[in-house]
């Protein structure tokens, strides 16, 4: 069936005919039981409150606490009049020794020093690109901060800044690390190690875009290469922090291309000479039907954890990827990738349960 | 005269049955488009409206009069671009409005200083929050529903916000010029009592009795006035409620699913 | 026209992307097949105040909302009230439509009313909408009157992809969903209505062989691979993008007499528009021959020979699509749209599945 048209989910009825009484006019005719109703609904109210407090969830405009000895974090304000603690936007209360503060439910991606994020340069600009992260600001990557080829003792010369666009144009896709920010929040990239640069061979997901939760959580390992089924070779998966993620045939690690050839050269810059010759290409290698198939499974894979509100990390990455494999195996064979709709379901269904 | 004195004072039931201090059914939901920053749905009686919102984001290229400077024209606090578009099908009769006239303009200046006075604008500089809302059916209270649609909708995309700003309308039972003493005041006007009787849209920050929005464009009598401020504070207390509870709802619901991950009470904290 | 998004990817994206939908069986993004379209939701008379409605929404979030309205207006040029012989055959004849009946706006937001690429939306559908001239009969009520017809498209999301099929489907539900109250009045008198709803008939009454509204898809083809319902990064490396619009013909019972039902609808080309795809405005990737960030030898390269490689397709390099169609692709196209039980066939199908209220 090429279409699939469903109806939408049904939604619970609204909440004011259940809590006040005074909201619905349709209670109205049965005012004698008014009073009634009310007494009632007094013990269940006071019950919703202790179930909600299990699960700590605070709303803007919620005193948290006003005890002294807390400090406030993220997600927090002091009130002026009360100097309480008062929460500034939907979350789940976490604490840190004496820090107090509010995960939002969903946020834009907010930057920290030292986060690896994917992002697309969106403006090229005298000696610094700015790159779109998906946080509230374009992050700057100066010209500075990139490793030119040729070695990083390489002088920066003013050719380099005329040819600014032979490193990175508009519209490139990177990995990179924050080094800093800035006062107002904006991010400073840099992409100075070599696991760092120009992404190609591969697609692009986004992940913040697509509603779920927060995304791609902060793991141990947000860049790995995994085994592919069905023919495959390797492919290389990258996880950015700001839910930008990259999947691609497995491009040689520099630092691999330099243990093979440390015996031949001498030299540390000759070395790096020769590993930094790929870095800024935008030509893409041969890559076979096999690795095109898997990496839309994988990318099939990331959807469908995205909208079935699970997180995106190495482990339910790799294991929805084994679970996929298994189901297209039970299905119509290696061809059959499409994971949407009803069989992202099943996909997330298996995962949990496991 | 939607409202029929004479039958009025005998039940004391409003055209569509409810007492003088009864809001109308409020339906609503959060997250209702995946793809957005934060959305919402929002009835009010029959007063349907959405809302997306979409940022903090970058501004986009800088368009128009470059009378702002380039030195200038980033300002150190996030600003809150609203645009109201009602569909030509809201009213009983279909009417198509221009996204520029005067009313339209009205309206999303109002609801964007309504948001600045609320959100955290200080935590984003040099970025907007685009907020659009769209109008779907319209039975009175248009202003007050938009504004609540707002708050819900900056609430899902976890903008920081000092609390919910809540809207409601209120009226009163006597025209100006009939001039009725003991008229009472009304609570959440439908489009005929709008029609007819003096009212307004009042706009509170949370349960608190301060006042973001307070918009009259009719002719009442000062005495009845503060009588129906009262009242609309009021109203926006328990739209306040309903509002909260249908965020609650939906962040348990994350909770339960895995979504989120559960947070820590402090309760079971060790004081040292 | 122009494109309504500009979409950013980068040169090596592109061609990882066109060469993926190049193989056969191409391999889309998501992994569908090239006719299979994304699952979508859609609802009906969702909103009371109207003679209809629907609204659908797109798996990527894209959601669309169109109202339907209808008002009595006087038929202009229609002079004197004589009563003529003939009675009611001979108005039945006259009985024939004006395409101003019928008035669509389409809102899109971020961009304004008179913005030429909504003009050209808006053009599109009541383009396809009045096409086969049946429509408008619709509304005839009698000679000195007839209902003037409002469709509102609200485009909810901002435009992430091409919104024409979103639109199309979306005014198709809504008028799948239309009714209009049942005349009581007779003749030529003025005209007044049965003022329960619950016996107002529907605008295209189900089960009767009477035409269906069109719906517009949007196909797009990369090499010799035809594909459907294509996203906003397939359609930025297509060589080929056309719209097209389809309507079902009414079935005749003269036609299908002796020769047995042959299985799907019998459908009518309405339209073809071709779209410009955003991929001729791609940046050109550069081959590791001329760039000169490729190793220190390279920027040693003279000037001249770097213009003849440009020129030249270099595997894993992209360049954005020159030239036009050829005629054998677009027919094949329209060819793939219209075949019986092919994919017009089954998006009108599951379309009519949608329960109605």
């Amino acid at each position: 069936m090429p279409i699939t048209i469903t109806a939408p989910k049904a939604v619970r009825p609204s909440y004011a005919a259940a809590d006040n009484a005074s909201d619905d006019s349709d209670s109205d005719a049965s005012s004698d039981n008014g009073a009634a109703d009310l007494e009632g609904d007094i013990p269940m109210a006071s019950s919703r409150r202790k179930e909600d407090k299990s699960y700590s969830i605070v709303t803007p405009g919620e005193v948290i606490t006003d005890d002294p000895q807390w400090m406030r974090g993220h997600g927090t304000f002091v009130s002026p009049s009360t100097s309480a603690i008062v929460s500034s936007v939907a979350g789940t209360i976490t604490r840190t020794n004496k820090l107090l503060s509010v995960r939002p439910l969903r946020a834009r991606y907010t930057p920290e020093v030292g986060d690896l994020v994917v992002g697309r340069i969106v403006e090229v600009q005298a000696k610094r690109w700015r790159v779109d992260v998906g946080a509230s600001q374009l992050a700057s990557l100066p010209l500075s901060a990139i490793n030119l080829p040729g070695g990083i003792l390489r002088k920066r010369t003013e050719t380099d800044e005329l040819q600014i666009r032979t490193f990175f144009a508009e519209g490139d896709l990177l990995v990179a690390e924050v080094q800093q920010l800035f006062s107002d929040g904006g991010a400073v990239l840099h992409t100075r190690s070599l696991k760092y640069g120009k992404l190609r061979n591969g697609v692009f997901v986004a992940v913040s875009g697509m509603g779920g939760g927060s995304g791609v959580v902060r793991s141990r390992r947000q860049v790995w290469t995994m085994e592919a089924a069905n023919g495959a070779g390797p492919l290389d998966i990258v996880l950015g922090v700001n839910g930008f993620v990259w999947i691609s045939k497995h491009v040689e690690t520099p630092e691999a291309l330099i243990a093979e050839t440390k015996s031949a050269t001498t030299g540390i810059t000759n070395l790096e000479e020769s590993v930094s010759t790929t870095m800024y290409s935008s030509q893409n290698d041969r890559i076979g039907v096999e690795t095109m198939r898997e990496i839309s499974r994988i990318r099939g894979v990331v959807t469908a954890l995205v909208e079935n509100g699970l997180r995106v990390d190495e482990d339910m990455l790799v294991r929805g990827y084994h679970e996929a494999v298994e189901m297209a195996m039970l299905g119509e064979g290696p061809d059959d990738i499409y994971l949407g709709g009803e069989r992202g379901e099943q996909l997330a269904a298996a995962l949990t349960g496991v | 005269m939607p409202l029929d004195t004479s039958a009025y004072s005998l039940a004391l039931l409003r055209v569509d049955g409810r007492r003088w201090n009864e809001l109308r059914r409020i339906h609503a939901q959060i997250r209702t488009q995946a793809a957005a920053d934060g959305s919402s749905y929002l009835e009010m009686g029959h007063t349907k409206v959405m809302c997306v919102v979409t940022g903090p984001s970058e501004p986009g290229p800088r368009r128009g009069t470059a009378g702002a400077g380039a030195a200038g024209a980033s300002k150190a606090v996030a600003e809150v671009a609203v645009s109201v578009v009602v569909a030509g099908f809201s009213s009983v009769d279909r009417k198509k409005r221009g996204r520029n006239d005067k009313r339209n303009l009205e309206l999303q200046s109002t609801i964007a200083n309504a948001l600045a006075a609320s959100l955290h604008t200080h935590l984003f500089p040099h970025s907007v929050i685009q907020v659009s809302l769209h109008v779907l059916s319209q039975d009175g209270s248009l202003l007050a529903a938009l504004i609540n649609a707002a708050t819900l909708a900056c609430v899902d995309a976890g903008i920081p916000m000092t609390d919910y700003v809540v809207a409601c309308t209120a009226g009163s039972t006597s025209t100006y010029a009939a001039g009725d003493e003991s008229a009472d005041p009304l609570l959440d006007l439908n489009h005929q009592e709008e029609q007819e009787l003096p009212g307004l849209t009042v706009a509170t920050l949370g349960e608190s009795d301060r006042v973001a929005v307070l918009v009259c464009e009719s002719r009442v009598q000062v005495g009845r006035l503060e009588g129906m401020l009262a009242v609309g504070v009021d109203g926006c207390k328990q739209v306040r409620e309903i509002l909260d509870r249908v965020v609650r709802d939906k962040g348990k619901r994350m909770v339960l699913e895995g979504t989120v991950a559960k947070g820590e009470g402090l309760e079971d904290m060790d004081l040292d | 026209m122009a494109p309504n998004q500009h979409v950013l990817l980068s040169p090596a994206e592109l061609a990882y992307l066109h060469e993926a939908l190049s193989l056969t069986p191409p391999i889309r993004p998501d992994g569908r097949a090239p006719t299979q379209f994304r699952p979508l939701v859609a609802e009906t008379e969702i909103l009371p105040g109207t003679n209809g409605s629907a609204r659908i929404c797109f798996a990527d979030g894209t959601e669309a909302i169109v109202g339907v309205k209808a008002e009595v207006e006087r038929t202009r040029g229609y002079h004197g009230d004589d009563e003529e012989e003939g009675g009611e055959e001979k108005r039945e004849q006259e009985r024939e439509g004006q395409d101003e009946w019928v008035e669509l706006t389409v809102e899109i937001p971020g961009y304004r009313e008179d913005d030429a690429s909504t003009a050209f939306l808006a053009a599109m559908l009541s383009e396809a909408l009045l096409a086969d001239g049946g429509f408008a009969k619709k509304l005839w009520i009698n000679r000195r009157f007839h209902w003037k017809l409002f469709l509102d498209i609200i485009l909810i999301s901002p435009p992430l992809s091409y919104p024409l099929p979103l639109l199309s489907l979306t005014t198709h539900l809504a008028l799948l969903s239309t009714r209009l109250p049942r005349l009581k009045s007779e003749g030529d008198e003025d005209p007044f209505f049965d003022d329960d709803w619950a016996a107002a008939p529907y605008l295209y009454p189900q089960g009767t062989a009477t035409t269906r509204p069109p719906i517009t898809l949007l196909v797009m083809a990369v090499g010799r691979n035809i594909i459907f319902d294509p996203t906003k990064e397939e359609l930025a490396v297509a060589d080929v993008v056309l719209a097209v619009s389809v309507g079902e013909a009414a079935t005749d019972a003269s036609s299908t007499k002796g020769k047995g039902k042959a299985p799907g609808r019998s459908l009518r080309l309405l339209s073809v528009r071709t779209v410009d795809p955003p991929s001729r405005v791609t940046p050109p990737g550069v081959p590791n021959a001329t760039n000169s960030a490729y190793g220190i030898a390279a920027s040693a390269q003279k000037q001249p020979e770097a213009r003849t490689v440009e020129a030249q397709a270099v595997e894993g390099v992209w360049r954005a699509p020159r030239g036009g169609a050829k005629p054998a692709v677009m027919a094949a196209l329209v060819q793939k749209v219209l075949e019986r039980g092919g994919v017009a066939d089954e998006v009108l199908d599951a379309l009519d599945a949608v329960e109605l209220g």
